[in-house]
């Protein structure tokens, strides 16, 4: 079956007989692109044969038509040592380019240095001249190699191609329907026809699927997993008071974490709840009635009411526990976070955190521990272990591991039971269980991502390359 | 969080255990492992553990994790006859100081190595950059007793290390390395805490530089240690120091401290007693354990204990500086039983779970879009107002509107931003390169007059986008959401005149669309039209409660 392409060429070049693009164009009509097309089309059903000839052609360079008209610089010194000259320094006088003289000819075997005078070995022919003489006069010698790593000769390489009928198929050559039309459909003119049969390995143009964003499928996992484990989703604004993010978790006033360099502060202040104030204000003095020493010294109640751009989602979590203080709580937050932090791969000023926290009256360490082995194991991953940690509202504190292929045990988060110091200022009734990890984190285990900024400066190159598949788990 | 350097050879001689078993263990005390190296490694110890600042420290540690060296270790330092008089004058400046002296301590590369570590951890951490804390070592062969602890004038002088000509305190705070790097500490102060022996000479300028003359040398036997600064941290960073040079074999004698009204003998070395009931142990661990098994378990974290009838009598090592509640040693109980050894239990606590409306919400428009057929993106919340206003052409006021930063890091983060479509006309510029027609959303937090709201924006770029297109788009993504709308002409300077409308639902704009203006595509460098909308998903729909 040929294309109306292949039968208007076919029809009209001649068989047996050479033509090159630009004839078989103006002959059938076809342009040239459309001509090469078809040529190979018939090419592949044997009833073409397209030839590709490259034309070859040199030209003398600048310096090449220097050295046909004074001759080579070896030839030159070779005729001044036969002449007698035989010191390098009377040479150099004598010429300009003794060095690459000089060079070409120790090259050639036809002389060499001895102290400082030449010494002839040999007498030499010199066939350069001849040859260079031949190009400019328009013909393609042999052996130029040299001359074209001299940079004495240039090559000019010309394509072209020609395209030769073999056969014209002996059967009437029969329309065929290219397009299936409505025209077509309803006068039933198809009926009979044969439809042009298409080259089904051709690829088409590319397009892309709309889709989400991969880290969000991730996120959409983690939240799966934390409301089938039967946790309510909170979620809170960005801008919060210290008082929430850093107080209220039992963080000194001077903790180095609470310095401008590490967290975004805004220039403005919010009112307290006058309770929870008095109370966390007692605790970090002198531990209320907590049971715990305190920090001592003083605590100041504008450092508390100064807005940051919250540093953790805990912020949230601590603040939802004391609106509801009565167990059994479940709750959960992924969110955005801030830190003060110049970008770079692994850092950034904003991403996102994953929480959870658990309030009940007989609940300990160990339930704590059961809770992030079914939360990783949910995740997928199988081997869990725990090392022993430290954060400022957390006792105990725990780093949980998990195990990667081909990364080893990796440290996922962490965890710990909110402190004495931090539940019983804001009237929580049990123990609080908390974990919480670096949503980056995860994206660059499971994407395989090396560079984090990836994720919040889209490359649509990239987020229309991962295929939705491998988002998958 | 400090990371100190543990020499294998001196690590191995103090724990007497091989590397590898000590490699093993040490992470399961509390500690991230930066690095191993042939002769050292380099370990992250946790803030609440200065203690574990030096080698001595973590071998005292370990020979109890590894149960060969037990339960509490005593210091007993010898009572000195050593004083330091404190005068009014610093007591508004930097009022306190403790001291030791240390006797008959060969000053090897070793030791004065593990004392400069320890002394620069202490620094950053309990000394907050020595603001709150400071600590100068000397020889004391060269003071002369008792001490004063006063305050000067700017003319005071005296040679400070590393140098060899006489200083006043002026020059020293001007031109000395230390004095130039710790300055601020002092900053707006007109006299200066000095530390001056009996001679009238200086042998420190807390929290600056010690002088030249007490310098430490490898012939030195004795030390003095000072520490000043402003609360009990000072006693903190003593009682770790010279436990450490009593671990080494070092004497300690105590030194007196004579205020205008008290004195105090330094350092106390006396352990302190807490008591820990039984219950709350089993309680907050949440699993029963035995009284032999917690006894076992503070004595391999090296606290003393006594069994009382309801619980435990511990007795809490001077060197512990972090222990302030109960909790702080069931945590060194858990530890000391170990966290590999207890049995992780699912809670029963049992609630039913809940989606937030926010993510309902914005689950439902995300759908909405990917069925158009545009593809998300997520983009940063911190901008600048450069891009978020002055590159639309529109304006808008801090605080009324958007939040700014106090302290910004880059002019790229200056502010949160107030609505999402300049980041994705933004994300288009960037990817210029890629084939077109592209379309892209982002439903997320903006944040307006300091609370967060939902916000929908799409965009879309190609060498034929127009009006028509995107209000296609918004007719479809209305008619999904099931609301009556009404466009109505803006005066959006983000968009061409008369080719952008507000998305108008009971009489209330809740959004806009349009043609992206080309004054605005000129600033982001884009060379293809742009059409875009966005739409307040918090004014129509209820999105929850946010805390």
């Amino acid at each position: 079956m040929l294309s109306p392409m292949e039968i208007t060429l076919i029809k009209s070049l001649e068989e047996g007989k050479d033509y090159d693009l630009e004839q078989a164009a103006k002959i059938s009509g076809l342009n040239k692109d459309a001509v090469l097309k078809a040529s190979y089309l018939l090419q592949e059903k044997g009833l073409a044969e397209v030839k590709v000839v490259k034309d070859i052609s040199y030209r003398l360079t600048d310096e090449g038509e220097k050295y046909l008209s004074e001759g080579l610089p070896e030839e030159r010194l070779y005729s001044l040592i036969k002449q007698g000259v035989d010191s390098i320094d009377q040479a150099k006088k004598e010429m300009k380019d003794f060095g690459i003289a000089i060079g070409w000819l120790r090259k050639k075997g036809i002389a060499k240095i001895e102290g400082k005078k030449i010494v002839l070995l040999k007498d030499a022919d010199f066939r350069e001249k001849e040859l260079l003489k031949k190009i400019d006069d328009g013909e393609t010698p042999e052996g130029v190699d040299e001359l074209i790593r001299r940079k004495l000769v240039s090559v000019d390489e010309k394509k072209e191609i020609f395209v030769r009928i073999l056969k014209k198929p002996s059967a009437e050559i029969k329309d065929v329907i290219k397009d299936l039309t409505p025209d077509i459909l309803i006068s039933g003119s198809w009926k009979g026809k044969e439809f042009l049969k298409y080259d089904v390995r051709i690829p088409s143009k590319t397009i892309f699927t709309a889709k989400y964003h991969p880290y969000e499928k991730i996120v959409a996992e983690c939240r799966k997993i934390f409301l089938e484990m039967g946790f309510t989703e909170i979620k809170g604004s960005f801008v919060q008071s210290s008082f929430w993010n850093f107080d209220a978790l039992f963080q000194p006033q001077d903790h180095p974490a609470r310095d401008m360099q590490d967290t975004f502060y805004l220039d403005a202040y919010e009112d307290l709840d006058d309770d929870f104030v008095e109370k966390v204000k007692r605790t970090h003095i002198d531990g209320w009635k907590t049971g715990s020493t305190g920090w001592g010294g003083d605590w100041s109640l504008d450092t508390a009411r100064k807005l940051v751009l919250r540093t953790h989602t805990t912020a949230i979590t601590i603040h939802y526990l004391a609106m509801n203080p009565e167990p059994p709580v479940k709750a959960f937050c992924i969110d955005r976070v801030y830190r003060r932090e110049s970008i770079d791969a692994t850092h950034l000023p904003e991403f996102d955190q994953l929480e959870g926290v658990l309030l009940d009256k007989d609940v300990g360490f160990r339930h704590l521990l059961g809770l992030l082995r079914e939360f990783f194991l949910k995740m997928g991953f199988e081997d869990v272990r725990f090392r022993p940690g430290y954060f400022p509202y957390t006792e105990p504190s725990v780093e949980p591991e998990v195990y990667v292929d081909g990364l080893g045990w990796v440290e996922l988060g962490g965890a710990g039971v909110f402190r004495k110091e931090v539940t019983e200022p804001l009237g929580i009734k049990g123990k609080v269980l908390a974990w919480g990890l670096g949503m980056g984190r995860l994206a660059m285990l499971r994407l395989g991502m090396k560079d984090l900024r990836k994720l919040y400066q889209p490359d649509l190159g990239w987020l229309r390359e991962i295929p939705v598949s491998r988002l998958r788990w | 969080m400090p990371v100190v350097t543990l020499y294998w050879d001196e690590l191995e001689k103090l724990v007497g255990v091989d590397r590898e078993r000590i490699l093993e263990k040490l992470p399961m005390l509390g500690c991230d492992i930066e690095r191993v190296e042939e002769d050292h490694l380099d370990v992250e110890f946790f803030p609440n553990r200065p203690d574990l600042y030096s080698v001595e420290g973590v071998a005292r540690a370990l020979r109890g994790f590894f149960g060969i060296e037990t339960g509490i270790k005593r210091y007993q330092p010898k009572k000195g006859d050593w004083k330091i008089f404190v005068e009014e004058s610093v007591l508004a400046i930097r009022p306190r100081i403790v001291g030791c002296i240390v006797r008959n301590l060969k000053m090897s590369d070793e030791v004065v190595r593990s004392v400069m570590q320890i002394q620069e951890d202490l620094h950053w951490t309990i000394g907050r950059n020595r603001r709150k804390m400071a600590i100068g070592v000397h020889d004391l062969s060269k003071i002369e007793f008792p001490l004063t602890y006063r305050a000067v004038k700017s003319d005071f002088s005296f040679v400070p290390l590393d140098f060899d000509e006489t200083m006043t305190v002026k020059e020293i705070l001007e031109k000395h390395p230390k004095g130039i790097q710790f300055r601020f500490i002092l900053e707006g102060k007109d006299s200066y805490p000095m530390i001056v022996d009996a001679t009238g000479s200086a042998i420190s300028f807390p929290p600056i530089i010690n002088a030249e003359k007490t310098r430490v040398t490898e012939k030195t036997m004795d030390l003095f240690i000072d520490v000043t600064g402003f609360d009990e941290n000072v006693d903190k960073a003593l009682k770790i120091i010279s436990a450490m040079f009593y671990d080494r074999g070092g004497e300690i004698e105590t030194v007196e401290v004579v205020y205008p009204d008290r004195t105090e003998i330094t350092p106390d070395m006396g352990t302190r007693e807490i008591f820990v009931e039984r219950d709350e142990v089993v309680s907050l661990l949440g699993f029963e354990i035995n009284d032999e098994e917690v006894v076992a378990a503070l004595e391999k974290m090296r606290f003393g204990v006594r069994l009382g009838e309801k619980g435990f009598h511990v007795e809490v090592p001077c060197y512990r500086a972090d222990i302030m509640h109960t909790w702080d040693i069931i945590e060194d109980i858990a530890i000391g039983y170990g966290y590999d050894r207890i049995i992780p239990e699912y809670p029963k606590t049992s609630t039913i779970g809940n989606t937030h409306k926010w993510n309902d919400v914005r689950d439902m428009v995300r759908e909405i879009m990917i069925g158009l057929g545009f593809t998300e993106v997520i983009t940063f919340t911190l901008r600048s107002e450069r891009v978020q206003y002055d590159y639309m052409g529109r304006t808008a006021k801090p605080w009324e509107v958007y939040v700014p930063v106090e302290h910004p890091l880059t002019e790229e983060h200056r502010i949160i931003r107030s609505s999402i479509l300049p980041s994705l006309i933004e994300v288009l510029s960037l990817n210029k390169h890629h084939i077109m027609p592209q379309r892209i959303f982002e439903a997320g937090d903006v944040v307006v007059a300091r609370k967060n709201r939902l916000s929908l924006a799409g965009a879309i770029t190609h060498s034929k986008a127009n009006f028509s297109e995107i209000r296609s788009v918004v007719q479809a993504v209305m008619h999904e959401l099931d609301l009556g709308w009404e466009a109505e002409e803006s005066d959006d300077r983000a968009f061409i005149e008369g080719r952008s409308a507000s998305i108008v639902v009971d009489g209330k704009s809740i959004g806009c669309f349009g043609e992206i203006n080309p004054e605005v595509l000129e600033k982001f460098q884009i060379t293809n039209p742009v059409v875009g909308f966005e739409i307040d998903l918090s004014a129509i729909f209820d999105v929850g409660d946010l805390i």
